[in-house]
């Protein structure tokens, strides 16, 4: 889903109405090594920081760096829309941000490690050329100087 | 959009995706569709084994040799159970009789946040005010004040940060210590039960309408915005 059939029609129009970019390809860079052996990034879009960091406003195109080792409990979200249910992420982050599963992976073996910090933006963005031109990828640069290989890109 | 700035720069990416209609057209590198609602991405809440297959489904489209890829969670992976979009305010009927003393109700619901920090090991989304849940009476006095037309400030608000914008902020961090105390009261309470009893039942619930409804009689935009993200 959304399905968009079971939204209430407010929230309905607005995604049909939604200004969405249109590609006909992606840029594609394959990883050079298994996951086994690939250091990881969460991204969110879900407009979560660490508290006490500035807090996102609606459209707000910038971003904040969260430490990967940030204990759950100092992240909080300032993308509060009232259009999607927050009782899950206040119930258990993983939910947009699978901070313990990854760690999980990587206790397992199955990744290789986590990258000393993810990022997050606002979501909900009906225009996003800044992000698109500027602070997406001063991003992507920070990841790649950290060593990152992969970012998993997660909304709310 | 933000995943392809980032392959841009030399980064692979894996985007779980909500919206297939929006993913279809914007066409990130790779982009794993699941059918969840909204706030639900990674599928449930306390549900670590769901969360992994859907990582491993996102984390599998990195094999692929040639994108775009928007693939399917592959597996009948909605539970069949899931929650309905939260109602809105609007289509909630207030009760007959809801508390008249918010400051009083949000003490007393302050009791219940505080088990619900002892049971979330201190996890809350409350915060963004920077106001400890201990003056909240403060706050609701603001909103009661800004609700009636007062030309009111808190010297909590950053100088930076805009009226309407610190009213958000406010209605925010007042909902998250409701929703969360009535999660402390009733742990299986979903996002849809808690909308009705805020909405419905509470006196807190009744003075964001009334906050809400000053937001919208101003012509300002930002006024507007803050006023269609507090209750509509």
């Amino acid at each position: 889903m959304p399905r968009l059939d079971r939204l209430p029609q407010i929230s309905r129009n607005n995604l049909l109405t939604f200004p969405a970019q249109v590609n006909e390809t992606a840029p594609f860079v394959r990883p050079g090594k298994p996951l086994a052996g690939c250091r990881l990034a969460i991204v969110t879009t879900a407009g979560l920081h660490v508290r006490g960091d500035r807090p996102f406003t609606p459209g707000d195109q910038t971003y904040r760096v969260i430490p990967s080792d940030t204990p759950t409990a100092d992240i909080v979200q300032s993308h509060t829309s009232i259009g999607f249910d927050r009782v899950a992420i206040m119930r258990d982050i993983n939910i947009s941000f699978p901070i313990d599963r990854l760690r999980e992976l990587v206790t397992r073996g199955e990744l290789g490690g986590l990258a000393p910090y993810c990022y997050s933006f606002m979501g909900a963005q009906r225009e996003a050329a800044r992000i698109e031109s500027a602070t997406g990828p001063e991003v992507g640069r920070r990841l790649a100087a950290e060593g990152v290989d992969v970012a998993l890109i997660t909304p709310t | 959009m933000l995943a392809r700035a980032l392959e841009l720069t030399g980064i692979s990416t894996t985007s779980i995706s909500l919206v297939r209609e929006h993913t279809g057209k914007v066409k990130p590198p790779r982009a794993l569709y699941v059918p969840f609602p909204f706030g639900h991405a990674l599928g449930r809440p306390d549900d670590p084994e769901l969360q992994h297959r859907v990582l491993r489904a996102a984390l599998d489209l990195l094999l692929e040799p040639a994108g775009p890829v928007l693939r399917d969670l592959p597996e009948d992976a909605e539970p069949g159970d899931q929650p309905p979009a939260p109602p809105q305010a609007s289509g909630i009927k207030p009760a007959e009789q809801v508390p008249d003393d918010v400051a009083m109700e949000t003490t007393q619901m302050r009791r219940y946040h505080e088990r619900w920090l002892e049971k979330s090991g201190g996890r809350t989304l409350l915060g963004l005010t920077a106001i400890p849940a201990t003056r909240f009476r403060g706050v609701v006095r603001f909103l009661e004040g800004f609700a009636d037309g007062q030309d009111v400030d808190m010297t909590e608000r950053p100088p930076e940060l805009p009226l309407p914008n610190f009213v958000r902020y406010c209605a925010d961090d007042l909902k998250a210590l409701y929703f969360e105390g009535h999660l402390a009261m009733k742990p299986a309470a979903g996002g849809e039960e808690i909308a009705r009893w805020f909405w419905g039942e509470t006196g807190a619930g009744r003075l964001l309408r009334r906050v809400r409804d000053r937001l919208d009689t101003s012509d300002d935009p930002r006024w507007k915005a803050a006023a269609f993200g507090i209750a509509r």
